[in-house]
């Protein structure tokens, strides 16, 4: 049982969440993991947990074995975890349950860092976390969230990134009035 | 294996070309500017002589300590100074425990050349016996968290820790001279190393745009720069030491323009390193002097026999410690309890034994 904050909903219902840096698989989770081998039948993928995890070169929309996806070591990627066992490697996949692929796949341009799991839920919570929500009234930008603890941000000039980056990484902490306070005062000094 | 090829640390190819990219416009990841250090905090631990830096999230320990030994034989009456460095598995997932790894013995040899050839430590003051018996200091540089930029964070630790270390003093006896006394430093106090100068390390990084260059790299800077140089050099305008190991050509006028960043620089982290030693000396003197005094401060409001008490305390102070235990005796006359008065006296007996050393 790990340590972590209690938290409750009504009527009834109480849980402890948690939040490291490390992240344990769990099926129908999202995540961005990272290209680090190719091998004959997947590709082996760094996503921040016990084990690497497999994505078979089929797990795509419409793909077969003529038009496989070539990744280049590195490669960042949207997926979902289709299989996760403790002790075995886990299996992604880049479709959704049926098939389509529904923004799975490589994430071009941006920039990527790596934060806590406690902070990506945070960020993909509903409704939209004051951060983001701070920032999207004034810039545009566009923003992918793994559950294992990465985030990937692009936007058309690189100061917006490293505003909304720099923001993300120091807003776990901070309360929701503190978030949109802080993010007031950098969206003051840039204009 | 497999849980090592899980445990490395990769970077995205979207990360890599975004700081390239960002750098172009001079913006940097971190938001700083291109010549800008993190904030660097320096807090010292409770024996003297140990140091750990905080340089954004870089983190490293300096720990230094003295052993008397035979000096080398070419140099009898000098005493001598080794690094060692230990870079622990918990800064980075890529060090491993055992034997020092080839950008180990690079940092301990450059903050080794800047200290030694530049001559920052009096080595002639730490001879005791010519020949026969020296001082022998060594520095432990311990690497806790590799944020980056860790020859810089690791030379100021090294360099706070050397300023805060003190050695038992020494007095020869004997019937020919010849013996040495070492005094524990409750008898006598340990006095500091002598040091002339403060080498201070500045690294750059230089990226595969020739005009992009960038102070004091973070980790991720570090895994995508093409080359790094570290000058090492002092307030006075020296320049200790320059290392550039490997990495990217870079013109002769680009040098030159890293020296005299580096001047700047240095300055600023000289005057930061000074100011909190001073403060690191001024409450360690407090200290001493307060525990002293303390059996002293007992319930001065009373009346004659609490007085005689302290008198017989502070008689027995005077055999411990010569000059403090004199100065305690002057304390005797306050019965005010005013906490001000007592430490402005604490002061008053801190300038005066102050003097009575230097005498």
């Amino acid at each position: 049982m790990k340590a972590g904050k209690l938290r409750f909903s009504k009527p009834n219902k109480y849980w402890v969440e948690s939040s490291q840096k490390r992240y344990v698989p769990r099926v129908d989770d999202t995540v961005l993991g990272i290209v680090v081998d190719t091998k004959a039948d997947n590709f082996l993928v760094d996503i921040k947990g016990p084990a690497l995890a497999f994505l078979p070169v089929l797990a795509f929309e419409g793909g077969t074995r003529r038009n496989r996806p070539k990744f280049e070591q590195g490669t960042l990627l949207y997926a979902r975890v289709a299989k996760a066992n403790p002790g075995t490697n886990p299996e992604l996949s880049c479709t959704d349950a049926s098939g389509k692929a529904a923004e799975f796949g490589p994430l071009k341009d941006g920039y990527s860092f790596e934060c806590s799991t406690g902070l990506s839920r945070m960020l993909l919570s509903s409704p939209t976390c004051p951060v983001l929500e701070e920032f999207g009234k004034k810039l545009s930008f566009e923003i992918a969230v793994g559950l294992n603890g990465r985030v990937w941000v692009n936007a058309a000039s690189p100061s917006t990134i490293i505003v909304v980056s720099n923001a993300i990484m120091k807003s776990e902490s901070l309360s929701g009035v503190q978030q949109r306070i802080m993010v007031q005062k950098l969206l003051d000094r840039i204009q | 294996m497999e849980q090592r090829l899980a445990n490395t640390w990769r970077m995205t190819v979207n990360e890599k070309k975004f700081i390239e990219s960002a750098l172009l416009s001079g913006l940097r990841v971190d938001g700083r500017n291109v010549y800008d250090y993190r904030k660097l905090s320096i807090n010292f631990g409770k024996e003297d002589g140990s140091a750990e830096v905080h340089l954004g999230q870089t983190r490293v320990m300096g720990f230094v300590t003295s052993q008397l030994v035979q000096p080398y034989r070419d140099r009898p009456n000098e005493g001598s100074l080794s690094i060692f460095t230990e870079f622990s598995p918990m800064a980075d997932p890529s060090f491993e425990p055992g034997r020092p790894g080839e950008f180990a013995v690079e940092l301990g040899r450059v903050i080794d050349r800047g200290l030694r050839e530049s001559r920052a430590v009096d080595t002639e003051s730490l001879c005791i016996l010519a020949g026969k018996l020296v001082w022998a200091i060594r520095i432990d540089i311990h690497i806790l968290d590799n944020g980056g930029n860790l020859v810089d964070a690791a030379n100021v630790a090294a360099l706070a820790a050397l300023l805060t270390f003190r050695r038992p003093e020494c007095s020869l006896g004997g019937e020919n001279g010849q013996e040495v006394i070492v005094h524990p430093p409750e008898a006598r106090e340990p006095l500091p190393l002598i040091i002339h100068h403060l080498p201070i390390a500045v690294t750059f990084a230089f990226f595969s745009d020739e005009s992009t260059l960038v102070v004091d790299p973070t980790h991720q800077e570090e895994a995508v720069m093409a080359g790094r140089m570290t000058a090492t050099l002092n307030t006075n305008g020296d320049i200790c030491a320059i290392q550039k190991a490997g990495g990217e050509g870079v013109p002769q006028s680009v040098i030159m323009h890293c020296l005299r960043i580096a001047a700047t620089k240095a300055a600023d982290i000289t005057v930061k390193i000074r100011d909190t030693v001073e403060a690191y000396n001024t409450e360690r003197a407090l200290r001493k002097i307060k525990r002293h005094s303390a059996p002293v401060a007992l319930d001065v409001s009373g009346t004659g026999p609490n007085v005689r008490k302290n008198q017989v305390k502070s008689q027995d102070q005077r055999k411990v410690s010569g000059s403090v235990g004199s100065q305690v005796d002057k304390l005797k006359p306050s019965n005010e309890r005013n906490d001000s008065d007592q430490s402005n006296d604490i002061e008053g007996i801190l300038t005066r034994g102050v003097l009575t050393r230097i005498s």
